[in-house]
């Protein structure tokens, strides 16, 4: 604006130097008057062509600026967001169930009203029983409701001006926390309470706290619903992915949100039961003090970056791993109990298998992510055998086979895979169906004796960074044939529910790799799972178990080496013995008895029940609709144990207006952090312009300028 | 006074020769880099321009509608797109999508001359050709959207600057973003053999 003014006041001097050059004519040669009358026409014309985009730029910006998107500011520069975030995880491990208090603290710094909308993480077994907000000095705490009742609660609150929060499921591990009403320059914060279950393998515990997600690939037609209109997310639904905006958080860098935001104080507390050894990480640098036979285990430094899973792992001393448990709670004047029971499998089979090696080199695991797959693909195919045959599958957008059919595991081969994985590098989608489709079809085994006498796997390599995951379950449940999938999550934040499912559909077990350098252990422990013998069949005889009895999950997968068999049950009294019984490959039969009646005091054993049981009644969603008694069911198991669910959302709000009628209410959408070492599939467009156009305008208005105080200066000195 | 005026006067010759200089820069430097091109295209790999240069020519993109052929650099960071059109990804006008960035006051200020339906062509190291067929022209505004690169296909090309074309500002939010997809790939042994006379004639 200053130029322009700066434009029209020069053209004002050049109209007077036009009069004044007239006056001054009889002093000046009429050589020199002619001369500089055009060398200023010149000048104004060129002043023209300039002054004119400032006009047709001043009147483009008019109509923008109306969006509430305030990440970026007009120099396309990215901004902290209006609202910081800070979160505190409190874990305490009992046994083995974990419960988790998980504080998210919002602060307002802008000078409007604002609502906030954040899309997060928790792990993928996570039952959600409670929910509190604080905001300053009231404490109000949340309530399970039917999701609908929830959502027009909230609506309500919002509207009239209350504080309110709600928490909604949008995947069993990908949740969004709303609240509305937060005044300028104040915080809010929402506390949540959750629990999982540790898990327990190979004598170590191993627990997951995720604080950001992989950008997720939405597969599908974009759905047609009018323009595109900005709603929270940085996908528009799809086909597939119906609900693409609301678990498409915007990913920001560490630099981005500035050092007071997106950061976690987490600390553990394990009470293990037994003598803990060891406490690790591979993801962060923790400290653990001792204290009886508590650990307190806290990363290092006091606020860690929301960037990448925790991971902590624990073992019990040498010879005092568990090899069964068992533990019992009283709630509401019901027992529940839970057993654990492992099997001691040792590893003595080397079956021919059939090894299919699939990896995903989608846009999404460009950058570390790409490094550790070709790595955990490198070291799959050490573990080849001479009587083994292979085949390396890598998806994208498509489906790349690297051999027509499964070959034989000669020097040859592997040489040439070896070759093709490290040449291979990530871009595209994610387009996981075909490459399931690819990986689980055996029709081309090179004949029946043969191809039965295999056992055939499937490694797939992956972050599970898709939209689409119930479809994918579907696939695999369907497909599988007499193959077993095993997955390997990949990254700093993989889709662990992804993985968990994966391979329980595909009848496998899985892994997660968090660095490069922790390839090795879990690699390991997963290929040596693969080769040894498998438990299946699984039978539990509960005592005095009767048909109405429930025990979760229904089905008991079947087990890899060094994995517990863990079933939960209600309504049975802790007395009489507990019989497993399985089949091993060679037919013969494995049975092991536990003693119920020293069962140990467990904690959140009922909440742990009525999500298996509810986990059982969304698995019949998997290949459609869930249906309406399963989806009533889960709402009143929701309900009834004030668990969140896909039905049932918590919702704390104040009784009293804060807001005045006259503020309004500004949206904004807290971004999460791209996790460490990822690339990032969203580019920013980059800067396309120069200065020269402006440099070049001042240069020749202030040409101008000087020729006009010349010719001004002539006329009042000579 | 007349110092005064002088002092003034140079001022903002020097500014005005700032500004002319940025697109003179722009255009002998295509030149330097056609040298450039033609060595990394003679020995297969990266050549940088001049010593000191963080970046090196990574395909030739020609704008037939406009008659312009550009090299592309590798990377949209200012230093490189200076010079010429910035690769923001992609593999060397290989397969996969790719994106590239240009100045619009410079080099890519022919753009706006592009339609819906326009041949855009980009060669590669080895030579060979890839048409693309302009499928659609949008502005976007950078603030509320990003390039997501997990959902570009793979025969994609993206053409981004600056927008409005004459704007005088030079960090607005909108862009000019040319989607094209790929038609067909013409080999270097075809190029060559389907060259105009003149240039067969040239060499």
């Amino acid at each position: 604006m200053l130029l322009t003014n700066l434009g029209l006041s020069s053209t004002g001097i050049v109209n007077a130097r036009h009069r004044n050059t007239g006056l001054t004519g009889r002093r000046v040669s009429p050589r020199a008057r002619r001369w500089l009358e055009g060398i200023s026409l010149w000048l104004a014309v060129l002043l023209f062509l300039f002054v004119h985009p400032v006009y047709a730029e001043a009147s483009e910006t008019g109509h923008e600026g109306a969006g509430e998107f305030h990440f970026v500011d007009d120099a396309g520069q990215r901004l902290g967001s209006a609202t910081l975030l800070n979160t505190d995880y409190k874990v305490t491990v009992s046994g083995l169930i974990a419960d988790t208090r998980l504080r998210q603290s919002f602060r307002n710094t802008s000078q409007q009203w604002r609502e906030g909308v954040f899309v997060f993480p928790l792990p993928e077994n996570a039952s959600v029983y409670g929910m509190t907000m604080t905001a300053g000095e009231r404490v109000i705490v949340g309530e399970i409701h039917e999701k609908q009742e929830a959502k027009r609660q909230y609506t309500q609150a919002k509207e009239e001006g209350r504080k309110v929060a709600r928490v909604d499921q949008q995947r069993p591990n990908l949740f969004t926390t709303r609240m509305a009403n937060i005044p300028p320059g104040e915080t809010i914060t929402v506390e949540l309470n959750y629990q999982q279950a540790v898990r327990y393998q190979s004598g170590e515990f191993e627990l997951r706290l995720p604080t950001t997600l992989t950008p997720r690939y939405m597969p599908g037609q974009a759905l047609d619903n009018g323009p595109a209109q900005w709603s929270g997310g940085w996908a528009t639904p799809t086909t597939q992915v119906p609900d693409a905006d609301q678990i498409s958080p915007f990913t920001v860098l560490p630099e981005d949100v500035g050092p007071d935001s997106h950061r976690a104080t987490i600390a553990l507390e394990i009470n293990a039961g037994l003598p803990v050894s060891r406490v690790s990480s591979p993801s962060h640098r923790i400290s653990s003090t001792w204290n009886g036979n508590t650990v307190e285990v806290a990363p290092e430094s006091d606020a860690v970056l929301m960037d990448r899973d925790l991971v902590v792992r624990w073992a019990p001393a040498r010879g005092m791993e568990p090899a069964a448990a068992v533990f019992h709670e009283q709630w509401q004047g019901e027992d529940y109990l839970l057993a654990l029971v492992v099997p001691g499998l040792n590893r003595d089979q080397q079956l021919a298998r059939e090894l299919v090696f699939v990896i995903d080199t989608s846009g999404s695991m460009a950058g570390e992510s790409i490094r550790q797959a070709r790595q955990a693909l490198l070291r799959g195919l050490d573990t080849l055998g001479p009587d083994d045959r292979f085949n390396v599958i890598q998806f994208n957008s498509q489906t790349h086979a690297l051999f027509m059919e499964s070959v034989p595991a000669s020097a040859n081969n592997i040489a040439r895979a070896r070759r093709y994985v490290k040449g291979l590098n990530a871009d595209g989608g994610t387009e996981m169906a075909p490459a399931l489709d690819a990986a689980l079809d055996d029709k081309h085994g090179d004949g029946e004796n043969t191809s039965a006498a295999r056992v055939r796997q499937v490694v797939f390599i992956t972050d599970g960074a898709v939209g689409n995951e119930a479809a994918l379950f579907g696939r695999i449940s369907n497909k599988l044939g007499s193959s077993r999938l095993f997955t390997v999550g990949i990254g700093s934040a993989p889709n662990m529910h992804f993985m968990r499912e994966a391979a329980r559909y595909g009848r496998g077990t899985y892994t997660a790799i968090s660095d490069l350098s922790d390839v090795a252990r879990p690699l390991d422990e997963l290929f040596g799972k693969m080769q040894s013998p498998v438990l299946t069949d699984i039978a539990v005889s509960w005592p005095g178990q009767t048909a109405t009895t429930e025990a979760f999950p229904g089905r008991i997968g079947d087990l890899f080496r060094g994995e517990p068999m863990v079933q939960v049950v209600r309504g049975l009294p802790g007395k009489g013995e507990l019989e497993v019984s399985g089949l091993l490959p060679d037919g013969s039969q494995w049975q092991q008895s536990l003693r119920l009646d020293q069962a140990a005091n467990g904690k959140g054993l009922h909440r742990h029940w009525a999500k298996q049981k509810i986990n059982s009644l969304m698995d019949s969603g998997l290949t459609g609709q869930v249906d309406e008694d399963a989806q009533a069911e889960v709402t009143r198991l929701g309900l009834k144990y004030q668990l969140m669910t896909k039905y049932t959302s918590f919702l704390a709000q104040d009784k009293t207006p804060s807001r005045p009628a006259e503020e309004t209410l500004a949206a904004d959408s807290v971004p999460t952090l791209l996790p460490a070492g990822s690339q990032g599939t969203m580019l920013r467009y980059p800067q396309t312009a120069t200065l020269s156009p402006l440099l070049i305008a001042i240069g020749l208005v202030g040409l101008m300028f000087s020729a006009a105080i010349t010719l001004l200066q002539r006329r009042v000195f000579a | 006074m007349n110092r005064l005026i002088l002092l003034l006067a140079t001022t903002f010759a020097t500014v005005l020769a700032v500004g002319l200089w940025i697109p003179f820069k722009a255009l002998v430097a295509q030149e330097l880099l056609e040298l450039a091109w033609a060595e990394s295209q003679a020995r297969q790999q990266q050549t940088r321009p001049w010593p000191w240069a963080d970046t090196w020519p990574v395909a030739r993109l020609t704008l037939p509608e406009t008659g312009q052929s550009l090299i592309v650099l590798e990377g949209a960071h200012g230093e490189s797109l200076a010079f010429g059109p910035g690769q923001v990804i992609g593999n060397g006008g290989q397969a996969g999508p790719v994106v590239i960035a240009g100045h619009r006051d410079t080099h890519f200020r022919g753009l706006q001359h592009l339609e819906t339906g326009s041949r855009v062509q980009l060669q590669s190291r080895d030579g060979d050709w890839r048409i693309f067929r302009v499928d659609r022209i949008r502005v976007v505004d950078s603030r509320h959207e990003q390039i997501n690169t997990a959902q570009l296909p793979r025969d994609s090309l993206l053409l981004v600057t600056c927008y409005p074309f004459d704007g005088l500002e030079n960090n607005g939010p909108l862009r000019y973003v040319v989607e094209a997809t790929a038609e067909s790939l013409v080999t270097a042994d075809e190029a060559r053999s389907a060259l105009p006379v003149e240039a067969v004639a040239g060499t």
